[in-house]
């Protein structure tokens, strides 16, 4: 544990790392799936699709590994395919079948992927001070990270 | 797929998930002994792998290979990469990690009767 404790992994990060990862995993084995399989019948929508996958996977490593400038790159990049392919997939032209993570706006995925972006953004203005990289950023001073105060490494059994 | 043997697995991911559960509400990080657990869901997957894969080759069962295997391959990776993120961090958002992943598992679980069935 030698990241810092209010790094972009820890405390409820924790959690935003964990669902970004499950997001990944989904949305880059349907891709990868989509584009193995049946590439032929949609290549724009599928392809976008494991493309969406890996930029989901890129932003998970970013935020555990708490760069910064990585992960607000990439989870802007989400918040806005998101909304183009959702509204995209409404207004239904043509090569976007209900396929991708972000077809309807994620309806496929309980909305997750249209959420996530946004929770993700607010995780990281509240850890620092904008798209900045930098060990020392500002971040909020020991009340957010320490707030929970329970260090149980003694409850290890 | 042996239907049984998903519902049992399916039941361990729960009962592993209420345990996470009870931790959260405890505000406690995860312990070694859930990691046992862990494991144990982790080794039904992988019987209900070997048990799928016998029905295949000696069954007349039809699914979609790519598809199934792909399934069977993500819900292998998720307990093994979760455990060791929520190990690392000692709040009570360790045990939130474990709570989440134990559902994936799950929820996996039931897709994979699903595809199972849908041949």
């Amino acid at each position: 544990m030698s990241a810092p404790a209010r790094g972009t992994g820890h405390g409820p990060g924790r959690l935003l790392v964990a669902v970004y990862g499950v997001l990944a995993l989904a949305a880059t084995a349907r891709g990868l799936y989509q584009v193995a399989t049946k590439l032929d019948e949609a290549p724009v929508a599928y392809v976008l699709s494991l493309l969406a996958g890996v930029v989901y996977v890129v932003a998970t490593v970013a935020l555990a590994t708490d760069r910064r400038r990585l992960a607000w790159a990439t989870v802007l990049v989400e918040a806005v395919g998101v909304v183009v392919v959702g509204t995209l997939s409404l207004v239904d032209v043509g090569d976007f079948p209900d396929e991708t993570v972000w077809s309807g706006f994620g309806r496929g995925y309980g909305y997750v992927p249209l959420v996530l972006p946004l929770l993700g953004l607010l995780w990281l203005r509240r850890t620092g001070r904008g798209p900045v990289d930098g060990p020392e950023a500002e971040g909020p001073q020991a009340e957010g990270a320490h707030a929970d105060g329970a260090d149980r490494d003694g409850a290890l059994d | 797929m042996l239907v049984p043997l998903a519902w049992l697995t399916a039941a361990a991911c729960v009962a592993l998930a209420a345990w996470a559960a009870w931790f959260v509400v405890r505000d406690r990080a995860v312990v070694l002994r859930q990691l046992w657990g862990a494991a144990v869901v982790e080794g039904l997957l992988v019987l209900q792998a070997v048990v799928a894969g016998v029905l295949l080759v000696t069954g007349p069962a039809e699914v979609d290979g790519v598809l199934f295997w792909g399934y069977v391959a993500t819900q292998m990776i998720v307990l093994p990469i979760a455990a060791a993120w929520a190990f690392a961090e000692r709040t009570r958002w360790s045990s939130v990690v474990l709570l989440v992943a134990a559902l994936t598992v799950a929820f996996l679980e039931y897709r994979l009767v699903q595809i199972w069935g849908a041949a």
